[in-house]
C-alpha cells in the first residue's frame, strides 16, 4: 500500500534522502587509512549522457595494442591503466515500454528497469559504500552539473524525472540528489572550514574539542541532579559528542596528508568547462582526504540539451543526439563525447599525480566511465560504452580491449558483480545479473586481488 | 451535558430476561459503599461476557477477558475500564447485531462507571512522568530567534527530519533523540548562528551565501506573495539575512524544460529584482524569434532551430541576470519577478500543462518562470552595522564601560565585566532559570580566547557559539525535589511550568514577561497563571499552536509529500498542492485566534478559498490569489471537507475508505484501530476487468473475512461516506469508471450515513468523545508523552469544566491546569 508508484517517487522519500547523505555515519568499527595491509581501494563512476557514437568510441581490435578512437584519445597517456569493455548490455525486460532515457541513467549502476521497479533496486556504488563508507566521514558523495530536478516526470511513460536526474540510489525509494554547487560539496566535505588550509583546520578542530570537553561535563554535572531515566537519555546526547570527538581525532591522525589549498568555492561557475573542473577537482580531494571512498559524478542528465558553443557545437545536445546518420551530426556529436572525454582525463592526470600510500590515488582507485546508451538515434541499451580507469589496488590490469559477443547479451549487470568483488564488498546478484565477468576475473575467479 | 446517542435498539434488553452468570464466590466488598457495583456486574454478565470471558480470549477470539474485573474497585484494572467506557460512549460495543441494553440504562453505567473512574484518579493523582527532551526544530529555531534576534534558515541548519511519534507528535520525548548527525549539525548551527548574530567582520560572500529553488511544478502565472510587488507575476520573495554592510550578488536562473530550453523565450518579458520593495534592476528577456529559427517543439525534441536560437535559449538568454547591489546587514525582503504583463489570452485556450508536459515542453510564447535565485556576499565588506540581533545582544559597549577606568587593568576589568553582563542575559533566557556563578565561569574561556585572539565582540560570539550547544538550552529539564518520595506525584517549579507554558503555547522559551514571573514565584498561583497563559494565546506567537500542534494532529505536514497520479489528476499541480494547505492552516488559525468552540472545526459552513481552489470545490465568483473567508454548503463544511485532508488520505490513482475510515477514527474520534496483520495483500486493480468494479465491491473482502472484518467493520464505512469526493478532494457524482457514487456509510454504532453532510452530523453527535480526543491529543502535544488510562480522568474534568461551548480557550485553559500539566511523578 506505499505511496511509491511504480513511476512515481514521494517528495517525503526524496527529502528523507536529503537528511540522509548529510548524515556523518560513524559506527564503532573504524579502520586508520594509513595502516591498511590491503592497500585502500577506491570506486568513482562518472556518465555522460545521451549515448555514444559508438564508431567513433569502439577500438577496432581486441586485446593488448589496441588503438586509441577519436573519442578515448585524451587518454591516451593512461592506456595501461586503461580497460575498454564492450558488448554489456541492459537488456529491457518483456513488458516494459518507453522511458528510454529514463532507463539508461538508471540502469548504469542499479541494472533495474524503471518499469519493473522494485524494492530490492539499488545502486552498486551505495552497496559498496556500506563497506567502504565505515571507515570514512561520508560513505559517498554525488555530484552532477544541474540541480536535482527530482519533481515531475521526464522521458516518455510517465517516468519520475528522478530517473533522469541520478544514477545512485541508496535503496529503491532513495535517489540521491546528484549535489551541484561546489560549495555545497566543500561544506560536506569540510564543514564549517573556509579553507582546506591545515593550519585553519587544525584551529577549527581544537576549538571544536574544547566545546566538546566543556559540553561533557556540563552533562555530567546535569546528570548528577537527574533520575535513573533521565540519565540515560543524557547519556546517548554524551554517545553522540563522544562520536564526534572520535571523528575530529580521525581527522587529526590524517592531518599531516599533503592536501592543496583549496578556498570554499562561493557560488556555480557560469561556464560549463570550469564547473565540471571544479567538481573533479573537488572529488580528487574527497579522496585525497579519505573524506570518502565512493564518488559519482554525472556529466549532465539524461535527455540534456545542454550546447557547447566552445567546441563549435552550438546545437543543444539531445536534439544533435537524433543524428539519423548525418555524418555532420555525428561529426558534432563524436566532438562532444570527445570533450567529455577531455575533462575526464584532466580528472585521471590529477589521480595519477596524487601520491597515495605506496602509489598513487590513481593505483588504487576502481574508475568507471560511460553511458547507459550506446546509439544515441537508435536509443540502443545494448554493447554500451564502457571504460574502466585505474589500478583498482593491485585488482584490475589494463591496457587491454575486452569485448563480450554482441548474441550473449552478457549483462551490464556481471561488471557490476565483479567490480564489487574487487572493491571488496561482494555481492551474489545485482539486478539482472547472471554472475562475474569471467575475463575480468581470470581463472579462479574467487580471488578478489588475483590479477585479471 | 452529554448528547444523547441515536441508534436501533436491538433485542428487548428487559431486565427481566438477564441471564445472570454469577460468579460462586460473592465478590461483594464488606460494605465498601462503591455505587451501583452489582448493578454494573449485573449489566457485564449480561451484555459483555458472552464474549469477553476467558475461554474465548484462550481460543483468540476476544481480545480482553472481563471475567476477573472488580466493579467496587475500578482502579485495579483502570486501563480496561478506560477502554470500554472510550467504546461504550461511541457506540462501539457491543457490537452492532449483538443485544444491547436500552439506552438509558447504557447511558447510566458509562456516566458511572466514569464517575468511579475518576473518583479513584482523584484519590491517587499520577501525572506521569514525561522524559528530558530535546528541542524540536521548530522549537530551536524559534528559541534562536528569541534568544538572538536572528532568523535562521533551515538551508543552514540541515538538521536530520525530527521523528514522529505513532500519533504524528514530534514533541514526544520518547522519540526526540540526538544522533552523531544532529549533533554534528548542532555545532555547525551553533557557529554559523553565532557568526551571524554578532556580524562577524571576517564573514566571507560563501558563508551566508544561499541558493533558493523554487518546484518545477509551480505555475508562476500570477502575484506570488504579498511581499511581491502588485502588478507583478511569478518570481519568488526571498527573506535573506544580509550578514555584514556591504556588496551582495543576485543571479537569477530561469526555469528549463526537460531539453534545458528557457521556457517562454517566445515572448519579451521583463525580471525585476527588489530589494525591501525598492528596485535595484530591471532586466528584459526574451523575444527568441528575432535571434533565429526556433526549433520545432516536437514530442521528443528532436528537431533543432537556428545554432544562434539554440545558444541564446539554453545559455545566453538568462546568462546576464545577475546584479550586485549594497545592501545593510540584517534581513531583507528579496524580490525576484516579472513585471505582469497587460495581456489575456483569447480564443480556444489549450489545458493547462502538467506532469510530463508541464516539465517536458513548457510554453515557448508563455510565462517565463525562474527557477533559482543564487545571492552570495558580502563583499568588500565595510562594517558590521547596526541589526536587531546586534542591538539584542550588546546591551552594554565595552568602550563605554571602559572610558572611566583609572588604568589599564581596570579598563580590560570593566570591559570583561560589560561582556559578563551580556552573557548573564543571555544565559538567563537561553537556560530559562537564574544564572549561576558555574554557568558563567563556563562560558568565561571561550569569552577569554575569542577576545584574546581577536578582540571582545569575537569574544561573545565564541561564548554564545557555546552557549547555543548547552544541554539546559537544548533539553527540557524537570527536576525532582530532593525531598520528594519515591513516585511520588509532585508539582513543578515555577521555572518548569513556565517553560512548558511557552513551549505548548508558542514552541519557543519564555519571554521576559512570563520569566519574571516565574522568578519572582508569581506562576504557583491560579490567577496569574491563568492571566498568563491568556497573554500568551492572545499573542501572534500563539501561531505555533496551528504550525506545530494543529498540523501534526491532522497530519496535515503529509500533504507536501503525496504524489496524485499526473495521468488521472492533470489538474493536480504546486499551486494547488500550496492552496489547500493554506486553506486548512487559515481555517484552524481564525477558529484558534477567534476563540471558538471546538465542535466548529467540525460544523462549521465557512471555509477559506482563493480563486483556485474556488474553482476546484465548484465555488463560484471568486477571483484572485488572496484567499478570502466563503459559505459553503452542507456536504462541503467543516474539516471533512477540506481537499487537503482528503488528498492525504487517499492514494495516487484512487480513493481509500480505508485511509479515509482510519483517519477519521484516530484522529477525530481517539479510537485508533490495531494494526493490520502481516502480508496482506494489495487490493486487485480492475484491469481488464469486463466489468469494473467500484472501490467498495472490491473492499468486500474486508467483510466477507471475518479476521479482516473486526476492524474493517469500523474503519471502511465512515470512508465510504466520503465517497463523493475524489482524490484530490473534488466533488463528484460519479466514479473513476462512470458508475454513479454509493456514499452510503455508517458509524461503529451502526449510525447509517449517506453522504458527507449526513457524516458530520453523526460525528457531531459524539461530541464529547470529538472534544475529549482533541483534548487528550492537546496534552499529548504538551506534556511530550502519551495519554495513558491513568490520564483520562484528568481529560474528563478538562471537557466538563469547559462544557457549553467547548472554547479553544477553555480547553487550553484546562490542560495547563490539569494535573499532567502541572505535576510529575518522581523517579521510583
Amino acid at each position: 500500500m506505499s505511496v511509491i508508484t511504480k513511476r512515481a517517487i514521494s517528495r517525503r522519500m526524496l527529502l528523507r534522502g536529503l537528511g540522509a547523505t548529510v548524515a556523518l555515519p560513524f559506527l564503532d568499527s573504524m579502520v586508520p587509512a594509513l595502516t591498511a595491509a590491503i592497500p585502500t581501494v577506491r570506486f568513482g563512476a562518472v556518465y555522460v549522457p545521451n549515448g555514444m557514437v559508438m564508431q567513433n568510441w569502439t577500438p577496432g581490435t581486441v586485446g593488448t595494442g589496441f588503438e586509441l578512437t577519436p573519442i578515448l584519445e585524451p587518454l591516451a597517456p593512461f592506456k595501461d591503466q586503461m580497460l575498454v569493455v564492450s558488448g554489456l548490455n541492459c537488456t529491457p525486460p518483456p513488458g516494459t515500454r518507453g522511458g528510454t532515457h529514463s532507463r539508461a541513467a538508471t540502469r548504469f549502476l542499479t541494472d533495474v528497469h524503471p518499469g519493473v521497479w522494485n524494492p530490492e533496486a539499488v545502486s552498486m556504488d551505495q552497496i559498496a559504500a556500506r563497506d567502504l563508507g565505515r571507515h570514512t566521514p561520508l560513505a559517498s558523495l554525488e555530484l552532477g552539473l544541474e540541480g536535482a530536478n527530482f519533481a515531475g516526470s521526464c522521458d516518455s511513460g510517465g517516468f519520475s524525472c528522478a530517473f533522469s536526474y541520478t544514477i545512485s540510489w541508496r535503496d529503491s525509494s532513495t535517489p540521491l540528489p546528484m549535489e551541484h554547487n561546489p560549495r555545497a560539496v566543500f561544506e560536506r566535505l569540510f564543514g564549517d572550514n573556509n579553507t582546506t588550509d591545515p593550519a585553519a583546520r587544525a584551529a577549527r578542530r581544537r576549538e571544536q574539542r574544547s566545546i566538546l570537553d566543556s559540553i561533557s561535563a556540563d552533562v555530567a554535572r546535569l546528570q548528577a541532579a537527574l533520575g535513573a531515566g533521565d540519565q540515560r537519555k543524557l547519556g546517548a546526547y554524551l554517545d553522540a559528542v563522544r562520536d564526534v570527538e572520535r571523528r575530529i581525532e580521525v581527522a587529526e591522525a590524517q592531518g599531516d596528508r599533503e592536501v592543496p589549498l583549496v578556498e570554499r568555492p562561493i557560488g556555480v561557475p557560469a561556464d560549463f568547462a570550469d564547473h565540471a573542473s571544479l567538481m573533479y577537482d573537488l572529488q580528487v580531494l574527497a579522496h585525497q582526504t579519505d573524506r570518502t571512498r565512493v564518488t559519482t559524478f554525472m556529466s549532465g542528465h539524461e535527455l540534456s540539451g545542454r550546447t557547447y558553443p566552445e567546441i563549435g557545437v552550438p546545437d543543444a545536445h539531445h536534439p544533435l543526439s537524433h543524428h539519423r546518420g548525418v555524418p555532420d551530426a555525428l561529426a558534432k556529436l563524436t566532438k562532444i563525447n570527445r570533450y567529455h572525454v577531455g575533462l575526464f582525463a584532466a580528472f585521471v592526470e590529477k589521480l595519477r599525480a596524487t601520491p597515495d600510500g605506496d602509489g598513487s590515488l590513481l593505483d588504487h582507485m576502481v574508475l568507471m566511465y560511460g553511458a547507459g546508451m550506446s546509439d544515441s538515434n537508435a536509443h540502443s541499451p545494448y554493447n554500451l560504452p564502457i571504460v574502466l580507469l585505474g589500478g583498482g589496488a593491485g585488482t584490475l590490469r589494463g591496457g587491454r580491449h575486452v569485448s563480450f559477443d554482441e548474441r550473449d547479451r552478457t549483462p551490464l549487470a556481471n561488471l557490476h558483480v565483479t567490480l564489487l568483488d574487487k572493491l571488496g564488498a561482494p555481492v551474489e546478484r545485482i539486478g539482472d545479473s547472471t554472475g562475474p565477468l569471467p575475463t575480468l576475473l581470470g581463472g579462479s575467479g574467487a580471488d578478489r586481488l588475483s590479477e585479471i | 451535558m452529554s448528547k444523547r446517542l441515536a441508534r436501533r435498539v436491538g433485542a428487548v434488553a428487559a431486565s427481566a430476561a438477564l441471564l445472570l452468570q454469577v460468579s460462586a464466590s460473592a465478590r461483594q466488598a464488606p460494605g465498601t459503599g462503591t455505587p451501583h457495583a452489582d448493578s454494573h456486574r449485573a449489566l457485564l454478565d449480561s451484555y459483555c461476557l458472552g464474549c469477553h470471558n476467558d475461554r474465548r480470549v484462550a481460543q483468540g477470539a476476544a481480545p480482553v477477558s472481563f471475567e476477573h474485573l472488580d466493579p467496587t474497585d475500578v482502579s485495579a484494572d483502570a486501563e480496561v475500564w478506560e477502554q470500554m467506557v472510550r467504546k461504550l460512549r461511541l457506540g462501539m460495543m457491543p457490537p452492532v447485531g449483538s443485544r444491547r441494553s436500552d439506552p438509558v440504562s447504557h447511558e447510566r453505567f458509562v456516566t458511572r462507571l466514569e464517575a468511579a473512574l475518576d473518583q479513584a484518579g482523584l484519590a491517587r493523582p499520577d501525572p506521569g512522568r514525561p522524559p528530558i527532551r530535546r528541542l524540536t526544530a521548530a522549537e530551536y529555531r524559534n528559541a534562536v530567534s528569541t534568544l538572538l534576534a536572528v532568523d535562521v534558515d533551515e538551508r543552514w541548519l540541515l538538521f536530520p527530519p525530527d521523528d514522529v511519534d505513532q500519533q504524528g507528535f514530534g514533541t514526544n520525548g520518547e522519540v526526540l533523540s540526538v544522533s552523531p548527525a544532529l549533533f554534528d549539525r548542532y555545532l555547525s548551527a551553533a557557529n554559523r548562528i553565532s557568526r551571524l548574530a554578532v556580524g562577524d567582520a571576517s564573514i566571507g560572500p560563501g558563508f551566508a551565501a544561499t541558493t533558493y529553488d523554487t518546484p518545477r511544478l509551480l505555475y508562476q502565472d500570477d502575484r506570488m506573495s504579498d511581499d511581491l510587488p502588485f502588478g507583478s507575476r511569478g518570481g519568488l520573495a526571498i527573506r535573506h539575512h544580509f550578514p555584514l554592510d556591504g556588496e551582495y550578488e543576485v543571479k537569477v536562473r530561469l526555469r528549463r524544460m526537460i531539453y534545458d530550453y528557457i521556457v517562454g523565450m517566445g515572448t519579451e518579458q521583463q525580471v525585476e529584482v527588489r530589494l525591501d520593495g525598492r528596485l535595484v534592476k530591471r532586466f528584459t528577456v526574451g523575444d527568441a524569434d528575432r535571434i533565429g529559427y526556433p526549433s520545432a517543439y516536437s514530442f521528443f525534441g528532436t528537431i533543432r532551430g537556428d545554432p544562434d536560437w539554440e545558444q541564446f535559449v539554453s545559455i545566453d538568454a538568462d546568462a546576464g541576470l545577475k546584479v550586485r547591489f549594497p545592501a545593510t546587514a540584517g534581513t531583507h525582503r528579496l524580490g525576484v519577478s516579472f513585471v505582469g504583463a497587460r495581456t489575456e489570452a483569447t480564443g480556444i485556450l489549450e489545458r493547462r500543462l502538467s506532469g510530463f508536459s508541464l516539465s517536458g515542453l513548457g510554453f515557448y510564447d508563455g510565462n517565463a518562470a525562474v527557477e533559482r535565485v543564487e545571492v552570495a556576499g558580502p563583499y568588500d565588506a565595510t562594517g558590521s552595522g547596526d541589526t536587531p540581533s546586534r542591538r539584542h545582544i550588546f546591551t552594554c559597549d565595552p568602550a563605554t564601560s571602559a572610558v572611566d577606568a583609572a588604568d589599564q587593568d581596570s579598563a580590560t576589568d570593566a570591559t570583561d565585566q560589560c561582556a559578563m553582563r551580556i552573557l548573564s542575559a543571555l544565559a538567563r533566557r537561553a537556560y530559562r532559570r537564574p544564572v549561576t556563578e558555574t554557568d558563567l565561569a563556563t562560558l568565561r574561556p571561550f569569552y577569554e580566547t575569542g577576545r584574546d585572539t581577536v578582540g571582545f565582540e569575537t569574544g561573545i560570539q565564541k561564548a554564545i557559539e557555546r552557549l547555543l550547544v548547552a544541554p539546559e538550552f537544548l533539553f527540557r529539564v524537570e527536576r525532582d525535589p530532593v525531598d520528594v518520595a519515591a513516585g511520588a506525584a509532585y508539582g513543578l517549579s515555577d521555572l518548569e511550568l513556565a517553560s512548558r507554558l511557552s513551549l505548548f503555547l508558542w514552541s519557543d522559551i519564555p519571554d521576559e514577561p512570563l520569566l519574571a514571573a516565574a522568578e519572582a514565584g508569581r506562576l504557583s498561583q491560579p490567577a496569574e497563571r491563568e492571566r498568563q497563559a491568556r497573554r500568551m494565546l492572545a499573542h501572534p506567537k500563539a501561531r505555533a499552536l496551528v504550525d506545530n500542534f494543529a498540523t501534526q494532529w491532522l497530519q496535515l505536514g503529509r500533504i507536501r509529500g503525496v504524489v496524485p497520479d499526473v495521468d488521472v489528476f492533470y489538474e493536480f499541480d504546486e499551486n494547488l498542492r500550496a492552496d489547500m494547505e493554506q486553506e486548512t492552516v487559515l481555517f484552524l488559525d481564525h477558529a484558534i485566534r477567534e476563540d471558538r468552540g471546538l465542535p466548529e472545526l467540525l460544523s462549521a459552513n465557512h471555509t477559506f478559498v482563493n480563486e483556485r481552489l474556488a474553482r476546484h470545490y465548484g465555488i463560484a465568483g471568486v477571483y484572485g490569489e488572496r484567499f478570502r473567508r466563503v459559505a459553503v454548503d452542507d456536504d462541503r463544511g467543516g474539516l471533512l471537507g477540506h481537499a487537503s485532508l482528503l488528498t492525504l488520505t487517499a492514494y495516487p490513482t484512487r480513493t481509500s475508505p480505508v485511509l479515509r475510515g482510519k483517519w477519521l477514527l484516530d484522529n477525530l474520534l481517539g479510537m485508533p484501530p490495531p494494526d493490520p496483520p502481516d502480508d496482506v495483500p494489495a487490493l486487485a486493480d480492475n484491469h481488464g476487468a469486463a466489468q469494473p468494479k467500484s472501490v467498495r465491491e472490491r473492499l468486500e473482502l474486508h467483510r466477507a473475512n471475518p479476521a479482516c472484518a473486526s476492524c474493517h467493520r469500523m474503519m471502511d464505512p465512515p470512508g465510504f461516506a466520503l465517497e463523493h469526493f475524489d482524490a484530490i478532494g473534488r466533488w463528484r457524482a460519479t466514479d473513476a469508471d462512470g458508475a454513479p457514487v454509493d456514499a452510503a456509510g455508517a458509524l461503529a454504532d451502526g449510525t447509517a450515513v449517506d453522504g458527507p453532510a449526513a457524516l458530520r452530523r453523526a460525528v457531531l453527535s459524539y461530541e464529547t468523545s470529538f472534544v475529549r480526543t482533541v483534548t487528550e491529543k492537546l496534552l499529548t502535544y504538551a506534556v511530550g508523552r502519551r495519554m495513558v488510562a491513568a490520564d483520562q480522568p484528568a481529560i474528563r474534568k478538562i471537557v466538563t469544566d469547559a462544557a457549553d461551548d467547548y472554547r479553544w480557550s477553555s480547553i487550553i485553559l484546562g490542560v495547563v491546569e490539569s494535573v499532567p500539566f502541572q505535576m510529575r511523578r518522581s523517579e521510583s
